[in-house]
């Protein structure tokens, strides 16, 4: 079975690490990652569809996921219990815990066009916001939220006192979009713009108001350098992640890579060796010293590329030193 | 691509056209695309100092410049920034980038099958070229047309433009013909629309134009406190305009209800039957260039949920339509996380994952740093779960960091 593109770690405010992975098997599974490296599993949940998306609530005491089966759960670690928090007329394809000073809640983004804010108290949603298309990908750092959907469609939020739509900005990207991840001011650490990946091989690195309209621009990633045949392969960016501490970023794709980038030194840190399978999600720790990353087939070469034979993978790499942001000046 | 329009002119690669803000990254560019050892990847000066070094060391000849434009491919012309430039080119982009500012979009390439797509190796280099002497009309190419930059870039002579539909009997064009836009070259803007014109809708097949008159609009519509997401940038303009239901577009505004219960007939399954194609990417090296993705212009994880089994899964069992379900959706209610015994340990059951959690596995230059906290020694760790280490590539084959240096974003 597939890992799907779930990744995230337990914030930082555990005493230990723990990750939570979602499935196109309909489960969710969660591991301690200890101090040595080891990883033990800790507990399971079951939708009635894969698993879209999984996400934790701030105190880490909560993980909630979004499935194909148009439910969201919210899981109790404590209790370990699994309840239906949120309910859409389509697959969710996404989950993000908003924290706000004044209220929490849910943010469910769903192939049925809407994006879905619940409280967890109640059946219905707090507010509902129609979307211009389905929704692919989403990110949260309050007070901003981003979504991308079908159409190559970006809406940007403001979370402050309530959700509502900032700006609506024509896409950087010619492709579908894929994934998108926030990232904070590098002074004031407040989110001040965000990464989308294409499935063209190709991120955009857009600032929501760019002092300059030099500071957003777009770079390849995830292509095949050519050499054989003569045809050059662009694989889809599966995931994008900013790592917490030096605001660089890792990028992982469909042809089986992950990269890091600087993307204030508009450079290439690192590129990985070639899986045999995509690379569907990824993420740092809250600390930024381990780099998750799951191997599995996405469906990107349809079902040809399909070999039951290949396990998904999930691993951990140990990455603080190699995110460290480019000497070099330019 | 927000290009930006700027009467200075920039800074522009002669190989392959581009342009850059500094004459610094330009060479950059050319050091890394064009200047660059295939062999050894050491990146050299100039197109001569390529062919020295590949002769000298590699006992190699190469005779082009690689990831040029046709008819730039001349190792010979001794190039760096923007030095050495052949006068007639020099004007010619000066002419062109005058000429058609703003006029037309300046990716143009064609979206034509492979077929049409410029072997580089075709191509006749022209043979000795003196710098200053303008191209040969050799360089006629027959897939001229999805070389991007092409249509600011031939001076001289332009090629006879093959494959590019309505092209009479023009077979050489006087030089810079297409520069002037409305200029004394009747043929010009036929030959020139068509082309791009017929491929302006493929470009932006998906949607309509912007997604402003897709405007939906929250119910809540609350104080105008401006969100300003970077409370370094004061746009008022913007701030208000975002608290409040848009004034700048109230033609847009009647939509701004919300729909609490969206319209069932929006099922992912309907919205993808309806699923267009996704347009071919274009090659901006002249190399071609396949997508890995389905043709469809979903997202492979609408595809996958489309597959029978997992339709079958889902259709099986409704989630149900209140939300807060007061029960625990599996009975596994240990509390403090326990894990039943068995449950994930042990060889992978048929349905579940086999997970190696790889804990840093191949660590580059990677000393476990003293100093950082959590999780030292992470190289290598034995491995708690009793599954598969799956360990891709054995360690120390990781490539080096830089591995395509010079990427230019």
């Amino acid at each position: 079975m597939t890992v799907s593109a779930v990744w995230p770690f337990s914030p930082g405010v555990l005493p230990s690490t723990f990750i939570v992975v979602g499935s196109w098997d309909n489960n969710v599974r969660c591991w301690e990652v200890q101090q040595d490296g080891q990883t033990i599993p800790k507990a399971q949940q079951t939708h009635t569809g894969p698993v879209m998306d999984v996400a934790w609530s701030d105190d880490g005491t909560k993980v909630f996921t979004a499935s194909c089966d148009k439910s969201a759960k919210m899981w109790d670690l404590g209790s370990n219990q699994f309840v239906q928090v949120a309910q859409h007329d389509a697959p969710i394809k996404t989950c993000h815990w908003v924290k706000a000073p004044n209220y929490n809640c849910l943010m469910t983004g769903s192939w049925d066009k809407t994006l879905k804010f619940w409280d967890l108290r109640s059946s219905n949603p707090m507010l509902v916001i129609n979307l211009p298309e389905r929704c692919y990908c989403a990110d949260v750092v309050y007070p901003m939220a981003v979504v991308g959907t079908a159409g190559r469609q970006v809406i940007i939020y403001t979370l402050e006192t309530e959700p509502r739509e900032f700006k609506r900005i024509e896409s950087p990207l010619k492709f579908q979009h894929r994934c998108v991840s926030i990232f904070p001011d590098k002074k004031t650490s407040a989110p001040t713009g965000f990464a989308l990946g294409s499935i063209e091989g190709r991120v955009a690195i857009h600032y929501v108001n760019p002092q300059n309209p030099k500071d957003n621009f777009t770079f390849k990633c995830h292509r095949s350098n050519g050499t054989t045949g003569g045809v050059q392969d662009i694989y889809a960016v599966n995931g994008i992640a900013f790592h917490p501490v030096h605001g660089t970023l890792a990028t992982v794709g469909s042809d089986g890579r992950f990269s890091f980038w600087d993307k204030d030194a508009r450079t290439k840190l690192k590129t990985s060796e070639q899986l045999d399978q995509p690379i569907s999600s990824c993420g740092f720790n809250a600390q930024g010293n381990i780099f998750g990353y799951a191997s599995s087939y996405d469906w990107s070469k349809g079902h040809e590329g399909y070999d039951a034979q290949k396990k998904p993978h999930l691993f951990l790499r140990s990455c603080y030193e190699e995110l460290k942001p480019s000497q070099k000046k330019s | 691509m927000g290009r930006k329009k700027k009467k200075q002119m920039k800074p522009w690669c002669w190989y392959c056209n581009r342009e850059f803000d500094d004459e610094k990254i330009l060479i950059q560019h050319q050091k890394a695309k064009h200047f660059k050892c295939h062999i050894c990847h050491k990146k050299l000066y100039t197109g001569p100092g390529l062919s020295i070094h590949c002769m000298q060391v590699h006992k190699e000849k190469v005779d082009k410049v690689p990831n040029a434009l046709p008819g730039r491919h001349n190792i010979d012309i001794e190039i760096y920034g923007m030095e050495g430039i052949p006068e007639e080119d020099m004007k010619a982009h000066e002419k062109e980038k005058a000429g058609k500012d703003g006029v037309q979009p300046k990716k143009s390439e064609t979206e034509a099958g492979p077929s049409t797509y410029t072997t580089p190796g075709l191509l006749p280099t022209p043979g000795t070229m003196p710098p200053g002497m303008p191209p040969m009309p050799t360089t006629t190419a027959s897939g001229m047309a999805p070389m991007p930059h092409m249509m600011h870039g031939h001076m001289g002579p332009v090629p006879p433009m093959g494959p590019m539909g309505p092209m009479g009997p023009m077979g050489h064009m006087p030089p810079m013909g297409h520069m002037v836009p409305n200029g004394p070259m009747p043929p010009m803007p036929m030959q020139m629309m068509p082309s791009t014109m017929s491929r302006m809708p493929t470009n932006m097949p998906v949607k309509p134009l912007f997604p402003a008159a897709g405007q939906t609009k929250v119910t809540l519509s609350s104080a105008p406190v401006g969100p300003d997401f970077k409370p370094t940038m004061s746009m008022p303009g913007m701030s208000s305009a975002s608290g409040m239901v848009r004034p700048t577009f109230p033609a847009y505004s009647t939509s701004s209800a919300s729909s609490v219960s969206m319209a069932t007939s929006i099922s992912a399954k309907a919205t993808i039957s309806a699923a267009p194609t996704i347009k071919k990417p274009e090659s901006s090296s002249g190399m071609a260039i396949k997508l890995v993705h389905p043709d469809e212009d979903i997202s492979l994880e609408e595809m996958r949920a489309s597959l029978p089994k997992y339709q079958m899964m889902m259709e099986g069992n409704r989630a149900p339509t209140s939300v807060v379900s007061p029960m625990p959706a599996t009975s596994m209610a240990s509390p403090q996380m326990s894990m039943p015994a068995g449950m994930m340990s042990g060889p992978p059951r048929s349905m579940s994952m086999p997970m190696p959690m790889q804990p840093g596995a191949p660590m580059m230059m990677m000393p476990p740093r003293p100093g950082m906290p959590p999780m030292p020694p992470m190289a290598a760790v034995p491995q708690s779960m009793p599954m598969s280490m799956a360990y891709p590539y054995p360690p120390g084959m990781m490539r080096p960091p830089m591995s395509q240096p010079g990427c230019r974003f």
